[in-house]
C-alpha cells in the first residue's frame, strides 16, 4: 500500500499550528513514515496537487478565501481542521463584531483598499470538514492521535465533554472553587487542561462544546460579578462564529 | 475483624516513627498534602489531595475531605489494561504489581471502596481493580474536622466496621489503632511502644467519633438513609428534575469527584505504524452529555434532566436493587465542587421527601 500522501495548507493565522506540527520532534520520523507529505508552504518548497488527506490551518476571511477551499476539498479524499482559527473560527471573528472598514484601515493603513476581506469564519462554514482537531494552539498528542486515527480509517476521537473532566482527571482544584472566572464548564475538553494545571484559568480556547449550558454559565458569571456582556466577550475571544457569541 | 479486642494505642512520636519506619523499608505511601505542595499554585492551598508520602512530616492526618478520592489508586484516571501485536497477532494484559499503603482514609471513603469491591468482584470480575485492591493497605483514620458540605453522619458512614487495614483514632495525646487485618497486624509491628487501649482510652475514642458525628449532623438528611429506595420510587416525572438540571453543565464533576462511581470508557491507542498498541480505560460519567449515546447517534440520555435524574436514582435505589448498597456515603464532594452548586443530595433528598 503507498503511503497517504498529505497537504498542509493555511488561511488566516498565525501559523502556530503547523509549527506545533513541525515540532513533532520524537514522533515527527515516524509520521513521515507512514504519510508522504507533498505540500507544506512552511516546511517544504515542493508542492502537489495530488492529496489525499488535506490539513487546513487559519480561518476563512476573504472571497479569494473561498475559492481556495473549494478547490482544495474537491481534490482532498479527507479534509482536517487543525486549530482554532479553522476550526472555530478563532481570534480573528473578534473583527466580525467591529467596523469592517475601520479594521481593515487599522491592520493594512493606506494599502486597505488592496484586500478585500469580510467576515472571518471557520473553515466548516464553507466546505464539509472531516475532523476538527481542537485548540490555539492544537495539541500536538491530540494531533497524532487524529492522523493515526485516519490511518485506520476510523473516526477520531474529538472530546465533547467540558474542560472539566480534564481538571478532575488532572487532580486539579476547581478554578471555580477559588472564586476566580473560568470558561472550563461549557469548553471542549482534550487539552488535559493544560492552563488550569500550570495555574491559569480555561481561555476557552478549544470552542464551546456540542451542546454548551449557556444559561448556567450566565448564572456562574452572575455569581462573579462577570456581566453578560463580559462573558460575551470571554467567549468571543475564540468562538465568536459561533451563535451563542453573536 | 475489628472489635474491642483488637485496640491498641500509639502514641503521637509513636505514629511519626511508625511512618518513618514504613518508608525506610521502601514501601510506596500515599497520604493526604495540602494541594498547593502537590500543584506549587499558591491559590490551592486550603484544598487536600492524596499524593506520594516521602517524608511523616509531609503527612496531614487531620484533614476534612480531599479533592478526588482515594479511588484514584484502585481505578485510576487512566489505566492501561492491555497491549497488543497487530503481527503475529497476540494479546498480553497489564497487571498491576505496585504495592501500596494509602495513609489516612475516611470511613466514609472506606465504606465507598468495599462498594467498589462488591461491583468489582461480581461477574465479570475486574481483574485489574481486583489486583490493584489486593496490593493496597489501607489505614483508615477517624475525621475530627468536618467539611462544610459533609453529610456522612446521616448516610451511615460515620464509622465502618471493615475494609480497612488498621483504623486510627485521634484521642489528643494518642491515637486508638483499631487492627482490621492480618496485613495490619503485622504492619503494626513496626510501630514502636504501641500498648493495649485502656477501657478510658476506648471511652475517649467513642467520645472523638460522636462529636464529629454530632458537627457532621449539622447538615443531613430528615430522614433515614435507609428510605431512599422506596422514597425514589414513582418520584421519576418530579419537578426537581428539570428545576435542578436547568443549570447543569453537564460536565460530570458530580460523578469524578465520587468515591462510587466506578464508569470508565475504553479505548484503544495505536503505534503510528499501526503494528502494535495498547487499550486503557479511563473515567467516564453518566452526567456527561455522550455518555449514553450510542452506535448511530442514539442517545439514551439525550436531555440534561434525565441524565440528573438518573445519577441520584443510581446512589438511591439502582445499585441498592443490584448490591443492596445505597452509593452514596456523603462525603459531600459532588455538592462542594458542582460548579452550579446543583449537586447536593441532601438538598434533593430533603425535598423529595417533602413531597413538594
Amino acid at each position: 500500500m503507498s503511503k497517504p500522501r498529505v497537504a498542509i495548507f493555511d488561511f488566516a493565522g498565525c501559523e502556530g499550528d503547523q509549527l506545533q506540527i513541525v515540532n513533532l520532534e520524537e514522533v515527527v520520523l515516524d509520521v513521515l513514515g507512514r504519510v508522504e507529505i507533498v505540500t507544506w508552504r512552511e516546511a517544504m518548497k515542493e508542492q502537489s496537487d495530488h492529496y489525499d488527506i488535506a490539513l487546513v490551518e487559519g480561518s476563512i476571511t476573504r472571497k479569494s478565501d473561498e475559492e481556495r477551499i473549494k478547490a482544495i476539498r474537491e481534490k482532498a479524499g479527507i479534509l482536517v481542521a487543525i486549530g482554532a482559527c479553522a476550526t472555530i473560527g478563532g481570534i480573528n471573528c473578534m473583527k466580525n463584531f467591529q467596523d469592517e472598514k475601520f479594521v481593515r484601515r487599522y491592520v493594512y493603513g493606506d494599502k486597505a483598499h488592496w484586500y478585500n476581506t469580510y467576515a472571518a469564519r471557520p473553515v466548516s462554514a464553507v466546505v464539509p470538514v472531516d475532523a476538527n482537531v481542537h485548540g490555539c494552539p492544537i495539541n500536538r498528542e491530540e494531533f497524532v492521535q487524529v492522523l493515526k486515527a485516519l490511518l485506520q480509517g476510523k473516526k477520531p476521537f474529538i472530546p465533547n465533554y467540558p474542560v472539566c473532566v480534564d481538571c478532575k482527571k488532572a487532580g486539579n482544584v476547581c478554578v471555580l472553587l477559588k472564586g476566580q472566572f473560568c470558561m472550563g464548564p461549557v469548553t471542549r475538553a482534550g487539552c488535559g487542561a493544560c492552563c488550569v494545571t500550570e495555574g491559569a484559568y480555561c481561555w476557552g480556547c478549544r470552542g464551546l462544546v456540542d451542546d454548551p449550558n449557556m444559561d448556567a454559565a450566565r448564572e456562574l458569571l452572575g455569581r462573579f460579578g462577570i456581566s453578560a456582556g463580559e462573558a460575551i466577550g470571554q467567549i468571543r475571544l475564540y468562538d465568536g462564529y459561533r451563535e451563542e457569541a453573536r | 475483624m475489628g472489635g474491642d479486642m483488637n485496640l491498641a494505642i500509639i502514641e503521637k512520636e509513636g505514629l511519626r516513627l511508625f511512618v518513618a519506619e514504613i518508608l525506610r523499608q521502601k514501601n510506596t505511601v500515599v497520604g493526604v498534602k495540602d494541594q498547593s505542595a502537590v500543584s506549587s499554585i499558591p491559590g490551592d492551598s486550603g484544598f487536600y489531595t492524596y499524593a506520594p508520602i516521602n517524608s511523616p512530616e509531609e503527612l496531614t492526618l487531620s484533614f476534612d475531605v480531599t479533592l478526588i478520592p482515594p479511588k484514584k489508586y484502585l481505578l485510576p484516571a487512566y489505566e492501561q489494561l492491555l497491549t497488543f501485536n497487530l503481527s503475529p497477532g497476540s494479546i498480553k494484559a497489564d497487571v498491576p504489581k505496585e504495592e501500596l499503603i494509602v495513609f489516612g482514609v475516611h470511613p466514609y471513603d472506606i465504606i465507598a471502596i468495599n462498594q467498589m469491591d462488591k461491583v468489582f468482584s461480581t461477574v465479570p470480575q475486574d481483574n485489574h481493580y481486583l489486583e490493584r485492591r489486593k496490593r493496597t493497605t489501607i489505614i483508615g483514620i477517624d475525621p475530627v474536622k468536618v467539611a462544610p458540605r459533609a453529610f456522612w453522619s446521616s448516610m451511615g458512614a460515620d464509622t465502618v466496621a471493615s475494609g480497612f487495614d488498621l483504623m486510627l483514632t485521634d484521642i489528643g495525646q494518642c491515637y486508638v489503632v483499631d487492627v482490621g487485618s492480618k496485613k495490619g497486624a503485622s504492619l503494626l509491628k513496626m510501630a514502636p511502644r504501641t500498648r493495649e487501649a485502656a477501657p478510658a482510652e476506648v471511652k475517649e475514642r467513642d467520645k472523638v467519633r460522636a462529636g464529629a458525628r454530632k458537627r457532621c449532623d449539622a447538615n443531613r438528611l430528615s430522614f433515614s438513609y435507609l428510605e431512599l429506595p422506596s422514597l425514589l420510587d414513582g418520584k421519576e416525572e418530579h419537578v426537581i428534575w428539570e428545576e435542578k438540571s436547568h443549570l447543569c453543565f453537564s460536565c460530570g464533576t458530580c460523578n469524578l469527584v465520587c468515591p462510587t462511581c466506578y464508569c470508565f470508557d475504553v479505548r484503544d491507542d495505536v503505534s503510528i505504524d499501526l503494528k502494535k498498541g495498547s487499550r486503557y480505560r479511563t473515567w467516564d460519567g453518566c452526567l456527561l452529555s455522550d455518555f449514553a449515546q450510542v452506535a448511530g447517534g442514539g442517545n439514551f440520555r439525550g436531555h440534561r434532566a434525565d441524565r440528573y435524574r438518573h445519577r441520584f436514582y443510581r446512589k438511591g435505589q439502582f445499585i441498592y436493587r443490584r448490591f443492596g448498597d445505597i452509593a452514596c456515603v456523603g462525603c459531600g464532594r459532588c455538592s462542594a465542587q458542582c460548579p452550579s452548586d446543583i449537586a447536593d443530595p441532601v438538598a434533593v433528598f430533603n425535598r423529595l421527601k417533602e413531597g413538594i
